[in-house]
């Protein structure tokens, strides 16, 4: 899995293009972790190249959006693909990690 | 714990031979013998291919070979390859994807190779799960060299013999911890299968009668081998603790409660299944936390799938379930599967129709358990795979209408 991220106007996207399962949830615990302690707490993962979600990667998520939180922030999810929205519904996970169409919308309203 | 105490290590997938066959039963007491060191060459070119398969046979390797990316990770699963050469530019699968994706359930060493300098550069000062990195031409004697080198780093035997102990007595113990007792409940059957993607996994089953029926439990943990394992063991064994609990949701809200916190620290989770079944009128209640391939099959073919009425146990705070039931007609299913199954499919839909013709006419519930097992092939599965199946017989005695 390929991580990048760009600080915008209000918010960090993380890039994450591949699959996000048991050996990159790793890394996207510790790259989000990193972001966080750079002092961005409101982040929006870009799911647009991740075509494939374990229960691993959900794990990942879910710490990722608590260690937003308690910094403060929040974490949100963009450009969700099919198989990784169907992981999400299964578990009704997609209650709390929200889901928008484009990074950009993520922090639009607020 | 932290979370990344959770990922996969060499020792988490050391090799232990296992049946690829539907197994409820562990042999005990399997030999320790020394098995052949094996390789996979995996590189589009023949004449590349050709000379890599002379190099390694020569070295005492037993090689198999292939084209592309994706028959090559048969291959490397088929085998259990201790050795896997793989060229970054294949006709199918980029190289470094290959890479990714062995290393889910191998920890074979391999080594790269590539034609061009600068991708040499660039890849080695990357973390992408390669061992070693030769640049095309190479010349055997350095091959084999590397080789040496990579084998020579390895562990001790004596370590991994304990470590390969280890995990067999682990694999025993997560067995005996499936239900072993026939259930005899007058018209109905209950069957399970599991296999497990490494040695130990973390999805489980279990189910116990009770004075008015059955109750089962269908977990699945996050992630897979020992640490998996530990939790699945772990939220068995609070379900069980709350069977005296006559109220469903509270048992189950008591029951979650208890490890939820844990499952916390750990940065873990499980997905859980829980239904209580009353025998004679067939009603099924039950709570759903965060699984969603429970489904009731019909006597007619017909399938319907339960949906989740919330997280996973441990996934976030404050979560509340809600219990839901159904009835069970003579000649209907309960069928719960794991998303081992699940992954085979593109979507929801899919999988919910695969499972309702697989299990459609089958004779008896642990035919249909084997069915549904074949769904996800042993050879490309890259999940553990579980399915539960509680069925009230046809024309049976009970007061339920048809």
């Amino acid at each position: 899995m390929d991580l990048s991220y760009e600080v915008k106007d209000s918010y960090a996207e993380i890039k994450a293009a591949g699959r996000l399962n048991m050996v990159s949830a790793p890394k996207l615990r510790e790259f989000v972790a990193d972001v966080v302690a750079s002092g961005s707490s409101r982040i929006v993962v870009n799911l647009e190249d991740t075509a494939f979600m374990d229960s691993s990667g959900l794990g990942a998520l879910i710490g990722c959006l608590k260690a937003a939180r308690q910094a403060g922030g929040d974490l949100r999810i963009a450009a969700v693909q099919p198989q990784v929205k169907m992981v999400l519904e299964l578990t009704s996970m997609d209650r709390v990690l929200t889901s928008y169409a484009t990074a950009d919308e993520a922090f639009g309203n607020d | 714990m932290t979370a990344g105490s959770l990922r996969p290590n060499r020792l988490d997938t050391l090799r232990v031979r296992r049946d690829k066959s539907v197994k409820t039963v562990l042999n005990r007491g399997m030999p320790a013998t020394p098995e052949p060191r094996r390789a996979v060459v995996i590189e589009d070119d023949p004449d590349i291919r050709g000379l890599l398969v002379r190099v390694l046979t020569k070295q005492g390797f037993e090689v198999t070979e292939a084209g592309a990316g994706f028959p090559g990770i048969e291959a490397v699963r088929n085998t259990r390859a201790d050795l896997v050469t793989l060229d970054l530019n294949l006709p199918d699968l980029d190289g470094l994807e290959v890479c990714n994706r062995l290393r889910e359930f191998s920890d074979a060493f391999i080594i790269m190779l590539t034609a061009r300098v600068d991708e040499l550069d660039k890849l080695t000062g990357l973390d992408n799960g390669a061992d070693d990195y030769i640049n095309k031409p190479f010349s055997p004697r350095e091959f084999q060299s590397r080789i040496n080198a990579l084998f020579r780093r390895s562990r001790t035997p004596a370590a991994d013999e304990a470590a390969q102990n280890d995990l067999r007595r682990a694999a025993e113990v997560q067995q005996s911890l499936l239900p072993r007792e026939e259930v005899r409940l007058d018209g109905y059957e209950v069957a399970g299968v599991f296999r497990p993607s490494r040695s130990v996994g973390g999805d489980f089953y279990d189910w116990y009668q009770t004075p008015g029926g059955l109750h089962l439990t269908f977990a699945d943990a996050m992630g897979k081998g020992m640490g998996a394992a530990l939790i699945a063991a772990t939220a068995r064994a609070v379900m069980r603790s709350v069977r005296h609990d006559p109220d469903l949701g509270n048992a189950f809200n008591l029951a979650s409660r208890s490890i939820a916190s844990d499952l916390d620290i750990s940065g873990s989770f499980v997905t859980l299944f829980h239904a209580r079944l009353d025998a004679g009128s067939g009603k099924v209640s039950y709570v759903d936390a965060g699984h969603g391939l429970a489904l009731h099959l019909q006597a007619d073919g017909g399938a319907q799938r339960l949906p989740s009425s919330g997280p996973p146990v441990g996934a976030w705070g404050d979560a509340d379930w809600t219990e839901a039931d159904l009835a069970l007609a003579p000649g209907d299913s309960l069928v719960v599967v794991s998303d081992g199954v699940l992954d085979v499919f593109g979507s929801v839909e899919e999988f919910t129709d695969a499972v309702r013709r697989s299990t459609h006419g089958q004779p008896t519930a642990r035919e249909a358990c084997a069915a549904l097992l074949q769904l996800a092939p042993a050879d490309t599965a890259e999940d553990d795979v579980t399915a539960v199946m509680v069925r009230r017989l046809a024309g049976a005695a009970g007061t339920a209408a048809p």
